[in-house]
């Protein structure tokens, strides 16, 4: 019976490695996105060599979008300083 | 019917829009999709499709002046409100629209990464945000937001909520406390579990002391850092002269730990280890799940708090430079082009155009304005490019003049006083002066074991329950929300929605959608309606008027237009095809007219001629949302009053009120106007406002409950308690029945909770609560408040 007071102090040793991975995980932001790190492993992590071209156009056909839509209405998230 | 292979909405158009996905011709919506797949298959993206979970969205094209809009976000007057500099990296947090699962976050990521100058991306699919940097030498931020654009979502900065910061960093130390809790706790318990057996069956003394030494230490720390929440709100209500539940708390958990320690170091009595490390930990998850709804909430109206830069286009010596409408300083002539905002109050010194003001007012149709004639920030520009006198800014604009308004109608707020905050006080107050009485009763009966029964008064008698009945609830009700697409943004939501009985709507925009579009159309002569609405939408092509836009579907290029003239208010001239065509009024197409029926009140007819001889009129509508009816019939089904509060001055609110049967109709008001009606209602009922335009922001701030829609303007969002994303009406029917719901749970959480208590409290009185069954009774009933909450994820709408 004499062996758990080796046994136990080996539990806690392991115990307080546990939590200080766990603050290590938290501190580094890895609890913050669990929806994207959970599929994160199907997709292929090939480099793409894509076309990079930031000039390209794609063809914009002018669809139904109001204007109220294409200037944003929030004029207030600005507020101009007054000035004296 | 074939579903859009991008985004699974119906395709209507036919084979027209088709793009080649691994080998295979799939079918797409609308050009915006084609566009945006073909952007992904160019890019060699092709997993997205294999591994997406949801569809993507639905894709309108972007129309070059949106395009030309992200310009101004290269400002760097623009930029130091929201872009890190550290060197020659800049860094910046962009909210993304659009992104639905994992899939979108992977796709944005590859697209950006390889991008010459982009030194890092991350983007965050749960807060649906990007952390991008990027070398600003190589590229500009606005090229970054148009190539997230090309692969279908709409990024913009945002303005982080104050709200925010302080529940991202609560949330990761609620986070690491419960982590530690629950660590500490099964450990904890695997020593209780020897010590209840040795209780039973005779334990060595020597290692009932060894055990108890060693939860002594496992429970430090859950009490000394894990639970320090508790001890400080404990502190603060005492320093108001309150008593709320953690003051009980606090007191259960200090007091049976330290009295736990005393018997550990005597080694004599009962020690409590494992009901204060679960005890804590259970408290915890309750306010984990209140503090991660509560960032849930925050995160998502920072990311509708979109910063739209506003620039004006100074002009200098005849050269116009676009600056930031904050460097503007009264008397500066400004250059504002058709479809720009207006950047400050101002006057017209140049030029005559119309102008919408429907945000302010909530008038629908654009506004001449002539010389001399005032215009206002925040207003659209339709017709032609004007020249304004800046004349006043910041605080004395009138926009400012609103938001004052809306922080004072938000004081007057009436305050609801939540049943769980009055319960915890009543509990708290009954369980300590219960506990003091049991101290003085056993004192005099036998002193030794006064302390321990009054310990196990205050530990047996769990407020873990209580404490987990709310929070629980209302976590499971706000994930139901989300899935509903309301947001909730203000607490005691749940609460508030079932009380409601009058509710008062907007017009434009909250009831209508807040554009024109075409309603009857009626020809005389040869000419069938399709040929007229082609040639309407000919004319009409390159204007940004509310009614043009409403013609904008049925735009071909088959017309050969020429000599296009724009009469402010009036109408357009044309030449097509040889023949002079007119839209607009009816003194305008026929000036001999004598055809013309006067109009009806409720909707506006537009007139088109060809060679001066009268064609065809045609109605133009703010047609009805898809489900108002549906939504004002199911109120009025249940017993809610209904008013209309609008700015419209027009006949035609008059008109939507008796399509959808509300009797109670206030048109023309003015913001003061909208509250003061608010304010007067309010004596009889508990009122809940919908509204979507600045006009609206005080009224949605004074009353009692606020709904705004999800396309309004951010400082009606600001101001209300529910935001509706994609502007389903009928949801807020939903979201009543939800949180009617989330009551009864919540009720019979509470009921249970003090069933429970009513039961342990006689027997902990006596003196018959040995430390197991406390930790037993306590685990079990909480375990019971959970899973009835849980209850609430199965709702069927």
């Amino acid at each position: 019976m004499s062996i758990i007071y080796v046994l136990i102090p080996i539990a806690m040793l392991f115990v307080l490695i546990a939590v200080s991975i766990f603050f290590w995980a938290v501190k580094s932001e890895q609890f913050d996105d669990l929806d994207r790190q959970s599929v994160s492993i199907l997709f292929d992590e090939d480099d793409i060599k894509a076309n990079t071209n930031v000039n390209d156009s794609t063809n914009s056909h002018p669809t139904n979008s109001t204007s109220a839509e294409l200037v944003g209405s929030d004029t207030l998230d600005d507020k101009p300083e007054s000035k004296p | 019917m074939t579903s859009c292979f991008h985004c699974n909405e119906p395709v209507t158009t036919g084979e027209q829009y088709t793009t080649l996905i691994q080998g295979q011709q799939q079918p797409m919506c609308c050009p915006g999709c084609q566009a945006v797949s073909q952007a992904i298959m160019d890019a060699g993206l092709s997993s997205y499709y294999q591994f997406r979970s949801e569809p993507g969205q639905r894709q309108t094209a972007l129309v070059p002046e949106q395009l030309s809009q992200y310009s101004a976000y290269d400002l760097p007057e623009v930029q130091q409100d929201f872009v890190h500099k550290q060197g020659a990296i800049d860094s910046t947090s962009l909210s993304i629209d659009g992104i639905t699962c994992a899939a979108c976050a992977w796709l944005i990521e590859h697209k950006l990464k390889p991008v010459a100058g982009i030194t890092n991306v991350l983007v965050n699919s749960t807060t649906q945000r990007a952390l991008v940097s990027w070398d600003s030498h190589i590229i500009q931020l606005s090229e970054i937001l148009q190539i997230i654009s090309k692969v279908g979502y709409q990024a913009a900065p945002y303005q982080v909520d104050e709200q925010e910061k302080q529940s991202k960093v609560d949330s990761r130390k609620f986070l690491l406390r419960l982590g530690l809790a629950g660590f500490a706790t099964m450990q904890v318990m695997m020593f209780a579990l020897a010590l209840y057996t040795g209780y039973f069956t005779g334990l060595d003394v020597e290692f009932r002391d060894y055990f108890r030494w060693v939860s002594l230490m496992f429970a430090a720390p859950v009490v000394l850092y894990s639970a320090q929440p508790f001890y400080f709100s404990a502190l603060r209500s005492l320093l108001s002269g309150k008593l709320n539940m953690d003051v009980s708390v606090s007191i259960a958990i200090l007091g049976a730990y330290v009295a736990s320690c005393v018997a550990t170091i005597q080694g004599n009595g009962e020690v409590y280890f494992e009901s204060v490390s679960m005890f804590t930990f259970f408290l915890l998850l309750g306010r984990y799940f209140e503090q991660s709804a509560r960032q849930k909430a925050s995160v998502s109206s920072s990311n509708l708090h979109k910063l739209v830069p506003l620039t004006a286009h100074l002009l200098r010596n005849g050269d116009a430079t676009e600056i930031a409408a904050k460097q503007l300083i009264i008397g500066d002539i400004i250059l504002v082009k058709p479809g720009e905002v207006i950047a400050a109050d101002a006057e017209v010194v140049l030029g005559q155009s119309s102008v919408n003001e429907a945000m302010l007012t909530g008038e629908q149709m654009p506004i001449s304005k002539h010389l001399a004639d005032k215009v206002y920030a925040g207003t659209i520009n339709i017709e032609q490019p004007l020249q304004v006198r800046v004349t006043a800014l910041g605080q004395d604009q009138l926009v400012a003049e609103i938001i004052r308004l809306q922080e004072l109608a938000s004081n007057n707020k009436p305050a609801i006083a939540l049943v769980a905050d009055r319960l915890a006080r009543y509990f708290s107050a009954s369980i300590l002066s219960i506990a003091a009485i049991t101290y003085l009763v056993w004192l005099s009966i036998s002193p030794d074991d006064a302390f321990w029964i009054t310990l196990s008064v205050l530990v047996a008698t769990c407020p873990c329950a209580l404490a987990l009945a709310t929070p629980t609830a209302v976590t499971c009700a706000t994930a139901i929300f989300t899935k509903l697409g309301v947001i909730p943004r203000k607490t005691g939501i749940f609460e508030k929605l079932t009380k409601i009985d009058h509710v008062v709507f907007d017009k434009t925009g909250t009831l209508t959608c807040g554009y024109l579009s075409i309603g009857e159309v009626q020809t005389f002569g040869q000419y069938s309606s399709e040929q007229v609405l082609s040639l309407a939408a000919a004319t009409e092509q390159g204007s940004l008027h509310p009614i043009a836009l409403a013609f904008k579907p049925f735009y071909d290029n088959k017309h050969i237009v020429e000599h296009v003239d724009h009469h402010i208010g009036l109408g357009i001239r044309a030449c097509i095809n040889q023949q002079q065509v007119c839209i607009g009024t009816a003194q305008f197409v026929t000036p001999d007219c004598n055809q013309v029926s006067p109009q009806a009140l409720e909707s506006q007819w537009i007139f088109l001629s060809i060679d001066n001889k009268l064609v065809a009129k045609i109605e133009m509508l703010d047609q009805l949302r898809i489900d108002s009816l549906a939504t004002v019939n199911a109120l009025k089904a249940a017993n809610i009053k209904l008013s209309i509060a609008s700015g419209d001055s027009s006949g035609h609110v008059e008109f939507l009120a008796n399509k959808i049967g509300i009797s109670d109709v206030h048109s023309g008001l003015s913001p003061q106007g909208k509250l003061a009606l608010v304010n007067r209602l309010q004596q009889k009922a508990n009122v809940a406002m919908f509204g979507d335009g600045i006009n609206d922001a005080p009224v949605l701030a004074g009353a009692n409950l606020s709904v705004a829609m999800g396309s309004g303007s951010a400082i009606a969002k600001n101001s209300a308690d529910l935001i509706l994303l994609g502007d389903h009406l009928s949801r807020f029917n939903d979201a009543i029945y939800v949180a009617k719901q989330a009551q009864r749970i919540i009720h019979q959480n509470l009921l249970w909770a003090f069933a429970y208590n009513m039961v342990i409290l006689p027997l902990a009185v006596t003196g018959h609560v040995a430390p197991y069954i406390a930790a037993i009774g306590m685990s079990v009933s909480s375990l019971i408040v959970v899973s009835n909450s849980l209850r609430l994820l199965r709702i069927k709408l």
